[in-house]
């Protein structure tokens, strides 16, 4: 909600469908039970140590071994590498990617929905290379740029960029035209129209660009660190999965599903607190 | 009868215009894809009047707003405000839109010292006179609050506050009290008359309710179906009337019924141009 306390007594609120909140926490109980039941099947099905597994370790292991699993990388990494360290390699590459995607890809967004000549220039390029599968680039890319960090950095930012781009000019062109209009009928000059009223108009849908490209940087982080690489998280399932290790291949897979998870949640984070009339139009 | 035809364009009336719509037409596309939004329409406005333009959906009378506010330009004819062309949204003509033009991200204070502070009014003075405003619309309490928070005949309020803040010398108004519930929308009706009777703002204000423009219009014009024209214009004195309850006079069910015959004629044209060929 918003950061400025409300008193909804105060106010002839249009009711914004106040939840009760005995049905919230049904509703918590609910989502609770239902993680907690796959745990269980999972643990269940593989033995856990407790029965013989039903299904080969090989294809499923249980979730004791893979946490044995995590503990032993953490205390004595993977190839002669820490577990820290192939972390720190991925997260470098993803942070690198993205934070660059984010940074480049939101104000040419917001020009290109602001400036029609600036759309003109830049979408065509942008909605041309969109549907090519980047991940088929990836040999290309090596060759281009070598077989250090550039090449995974441009591969997670293929598809990222696009989509934050096209999220942002999108957000723009999604504005209000009447709340356009009423700025510019108060004597509001071009700038001020930009900087008071379209960029935060426009904040929501950028932040819903931005979650949406959390995953698909994540899975993209998977194909970059497919090849040409020693080091990296995707890169230690990767190897992990040709020994048949399948404990550690899921240690690396619950790895990287937690980055996208919390990265999500501090861009939601945020997003409630920057944007708090989000939705509310 | 408490309305009488007046010819809105007459020598006089041009004479003494705060507002003058000149030969005003407008047309979207071009060729033979063209369609006439607006017939050339003529008007003048003089200070302190209060003209409400009344007719069925789709007859123009929002194009004709926009083209007043500089939203749009006209395909023929032009608007001059006291004597000066109009080309371009301007601080000195205020808009009240119908709703969801108030900006979310701001506080309703924010809101409304918004029109001084992009004229370069200073902070402190601008927000000094928007708490003033917020008073005149009874929404003092409110200052804090953001716009979603409040509901819909409090937002149109605080539209109303923040397009009179910039002291325009006309107030446009695009079916301002349409999306609300009757009750509101009646309250709201005297509020307008209050303050238009304490400022002496020169008002457009567009609508599709007879009994609005009956209660608040010094000059009602009633345009026809698209395009759209002016079918007849009328001076009213219902306004001047202090009576809250004046609409429940036979006086103004007369009149009520007078514009009612116009419009209804209308109403059918519009419907039959609605229908695929």
């Amino acid at each position: 909600m918003s950061s400025t306390p409300i008193s909804s007594d105060a106010l002839d609120l249009p009711a914004p469908a106040a939840r009760r909140p005995s049905s919230v926490h049904r509703e918590r109980w609910l989502t609770g039970s239902t993680l907690l039941g796959l745990l269980a099947l999972w643990a269940i099905v593989t033995g856990s140590g407790l029965w013989a597994p039903l299904v080969n370790p090989i294809f499923l292991p249980s979730p004791v071994d893979v946490a044995r699993a995590f503990v032993k990388l953490a205390q004595q990494g993977y190839q002669g590498k820490s577990l820290a360290h192939h972390f720190g390699v991925s997260f470098l590459r993803f942070g690198t990617a993205f934070g660059l995607c984010v940074l480049i890809g939101v104000p040419l967004g917001l020009l290109m929905g602001t400036v029609p000549s600036i759309r003109a220039i830049f979408e065509p390029p942008i909605q041309a290379i969109r549907p090519v599968p980047k991940l088929a680039l990836l040999p290309l890319f090596i060759v281009w740029f070598g077989i250090g960090n550039l090449s995974k950095i441009i591969l997670i930012a293929g598809p990222v960029f696009p989509l934050i781009v096209i999220g942002a000019m999108q957000a723009v062109r999604s504005v209000s035209t009447k709340k356009i209009q009423a700025a510019q009928a108060l004597g509001a000059s071009p700038s001020t129209v930009f900087w008071r009223v379209i960029l935060p108009a426009s904040l929501p849908g950028i932040f819903t660009a931005i979650r949406m490209a959390i995953s698909i940087a994540v899975t993209m982080l998977v194909g970059a660190e497919l090849t040409a690489t020693s080091d990296g998280i995707a890169w230690l399932s990767l190897t992990a999965a040709e020994y048949l290790s399948t404990d550690i291949v899921l240690v690396g897979v619950i790895i990287m599903a937690a980055l996208g998870f919390a990265l999500d949640r501090l861009v939601r984070a945020i997003e409630a607190r920057v944007v708090h009339w989000s939705g509310k139009d | 009868m408490r309305i009488e035809p007046i010819d809105l364009c007459a020598a006089d009336r041009r004479a003494h215009a705060k507002l003058l719509i000149e030969g005003l037409g407008k047309s979207y596309g071009t060729g033979d894809d063209a369609v006439l939004a607006l017939s050339p329409t003529s008007i003048a406005l003089e200070r302190g009047d209060f003209l409400c333009v009344v007719g069925p959906s789709g007859c123009g009378k929002t194009t004709l707003l926009n083209v007043v506010a500089g939203f749009e330009q006209p395909s023929r004819g032009r608007v001059l405000l006291d004597g000066k062309a109009v080309d371009r949204p301007g601080a000195e003509r205020g808009v009240v839109f119908q709703q969801g033009a108030l900006f979310n991200w701001m506080t309703v204070l924010e809101n409304v010292a918004f029109g001084p502070r992009s004229c370069n009014v200073p902070a402190a003075k601008a927000r000094e006179s928007a708490r003033q405003l917020l008073k005149l619309v009874g929404l003092e309490a409110f200052a804090q609050k953001y716009p979603y928070q409040l509901s819909g005949g409090m937002q149109q309020r605080v539209g109303i506050a923040r397009a009179l803040a910039n002291e325009p010398d006309i107030l446009l108004m695009d079916e301002p009290f349409a999306a609300l519930d009757q009750q509101t929308r009646e309250l709201l009706q005297e509020e307008i008359r209050g303050i238009w009777r304490r400022t002496g703002t020169t008002v457009l204000w567009i609508t599709h309710s007879i009994e609005e423009a009956l209660f608040l219009a010094t000059h009602i014009v009633v345009m026809t179906a698209r395009p759209g024209q002016i079918k007849a214009a009328f001076r009213s004195h219902f306004s001047q009337n202090p009576d809250p309850l004046i609409s429940a006079t036979p006086e103004f069910a007369a009149a009520k019924r007078q514009i009612l015959e116009l419009l209804r004629s209308e109403t059918q044209r519009a419907k039959s141009l609605e229908t695929p060929q």
